[in-house]
């Protein structure tokens, strides 16, 4: 079995439907996030567009996180799942700097490292994740990518052509697919950025944890 | 394309995401890998003059090995105080992973801390046959020790501007550096003038190699990997860490190199001491710089 997560963007609307499911079922702290939805605007008025885009952590297949923890607490499943042993985590926050998609943060109660964990307890329980529940369009699409009639299989089938992940070039094989993305929503690199900003008004941050 | 020639294609804006997060390996990583510098350096240095000089650093081993001893513990202490979770440091030995850069370090420094306490004592005792056998171990091990952090930074795959190959070359050639600078400060009358010009020689160049490497990237870096140019642009322009960035450069390589040989055209000690503590400043600057900016880019 290989769990893995589609999100098909042409469907998501950017309700944050999902990030909120996360934090309440995750008990994901204040000023940290497991699954985030970036919106970026696209264009010059009155061409304009706006994309969503839902941001969690890869589970990848060669994933830099689990090369880099020294203790092993970041570890796979067998179930493809990129698993946390908080309990063992020393917060050295190697994972932290080693993630290309700035997927993993330390938890400033626990003062170890946490991330998303395609709700592993809710699996083991035969459940979908959190997020998959509340998306109300269904642009979440999880599943085994080695069951060839498992809707992502199917999903992947169906959109070969416009399947893409995020940072190929780093060789982390990701399990997390995106359907209808381009350069904007995908790569962090092509759209500007002044931090403290956003539509509703001024972002506060929060202390990352610990001693900083 | 290019990232600035998307964003002009596109006029892409964040308008709605979570702050990015603050700097994660914030200055305690800097003082870890400057007295690390130090303390391998320094052994180097000892294991250098002994062959080149035998009888200048004959009264040295013990404030080499007592330096050396202090300036590790100073490089494992702030390791430690940069966990979040520094009670469980024990769970590296108890629950390896040997994948990581971290692990493997902390078996090395450890093991190199138990033979520059080994140092010590023979040289309280005045064993100088057997330092003498023990240091040629010590140098041989302070160059993985030294070099592990590199290999560090290199393990950290969204990090483009930590490349290995100059990574490692600019770990061993800070240790050199603060090394040599080192034992020039130390060496006091214990050390001959000439062992001094040694040193000099070795501070000048180990400058030069690391100043070259650091203008190589910053010239050439940028047209290899849109993500190091991104993070460039903190240290060029009006960037963030310009000054710091340049400040490093002029107070490490730049001055000492020119002060070294300024000393050897006047014979004086004290400019030689002057671009020792100069370099020894500044690289603390230097290091520090080039850890904080790849992570003020945002990760997705």
């Amino acid at each position: 079995m290989q769990l893995g997560f589609l999100v098909d963007l042409h469907l998501c609307m950017g309700c944050k439907g999902c990030e909120i499911a996360c934090k309440v079922e995750n008990e994901v702290p204040l000023s940290t996030w497991r699954l985030r939805v970036k919106y970026v605007d696209v264009g010059t008025f009155p061409e304009t567009k706006r994309t969503f885009t839902p941001l969690r952590c890869n589970h990848c297949e060669n994933a830099p996180c689990e090369r880099i923890c020294p203790v092993s607490a970041l570890h796979y499943l067998d179930n493809g799942i990129v698993n946390i042993d908080k309990e063992r985590c020393i917060g050295c926050a190697g994972c932290v700097m080693a993630c290309p998609y700035g997927a993993i943060y330390i938890d400033p109660q626990t003062q170890t490292a946490d991330k998303c964990t395609y709700c592993a307890h809710r699996i083991a329980s035969s459940m979908m994740p959190a997020c998959v529940v509340a998306c109300p369009v269904e642009a979440n699409i999880f599943g085994d990518l080695d069951d060839a009639k498992s809707n992502i299989s199917k999903y992947i089938q169906s959109n070969q052509s416009n399947v893409q992940v995020r940072k190929p070039e780093k060789g982390t094989n990701p399990h997390h697919y995106y359907v209808g993305g381009g350069n904007v929503s995908l790569n962090p690199l092509a759209s500007h950025r002044v931090d403290g900003d956003s539509l509703f008004g001024k972002i506060t941050t929060l202390p990352v944890g610990g001693h900083h | 394309m290019a990232a600035h020639e998307i964003l002009a294609a596109t006029n892409a804006v964040v308008t709605l995401d979570v702050a990015i997060p603050g700097i994660v390996w914030p200055w305690l990583v800097t003082v870890n890998m400057w007295a690390k510098s130090i303390g391998t350096g320094v052994i180097f240095m000892l294991f250098m003059l002994q062959r080149t000089h035998p009888n200048s650093v004959s009264n040295l081993r013990l404030p080499i090995a007592i330096t050396a001893f202090v300036f590790i513990n100073i490089f494992l202490l702030f390791t430690l105080a940069d966990l979040h979770q520094p009670f469980r440091m024990w769970h590296i030995f108890f629950h390896p992973h040997w994948t990581s850069a971290i692990t493997v370090g902390s078996f090395m420094a450890s093991a190199f801390l138990g033979l520059l306490t080994l140092l010590v004592f023979l040289a309280w005792k005045k064993n100088d046959e057997t330092y003498d056998k023990v240091l040629l171990w010590t140098a041989i091990l302070a160059i993985p020790v030294t070099l592990y952090t590199a290999a560090l930074m290199a393990q950290c795959t969204a990090r483009e501007l930590w490349q290995m190959p100059t990574e490692s070359a600019q770990m061993i050639l800070a240790a050199t550096l603060s090394g040599s600078a080192t034992m020039i400060l130390l060496g006091g009358n214990k050390l001959s003038y000439e062992a001094k010009k040694s040193l000099g020689v070795v501070l000048g160049l180990s400058a030069l190699m690391a100043f070259i490497i650091y203008m190589s990237e910053y010239v050439f870096g940028p047209m290899k990997a849109e993500e190091v140019a991104a993070v460039m642009e903190y240290i060029k322009g009006d960037g963030p860490y310009t000054v710091m960035f340049w400040l490093g450069q002029w107070m490490t390589y730049i001055l000492p190199m020119l002060l070294i040989l300024l000393s050897r055209s006047s014979k004086s000690e004290s400019i030689l001491k002057l671009a020792a503590i100069l370099a020894l400043v500044g690289l603390a600057i230097v290091k520090h710089v080039w850890l904080i900016i790849p992570q003020l880019l945002p990760m997705s």
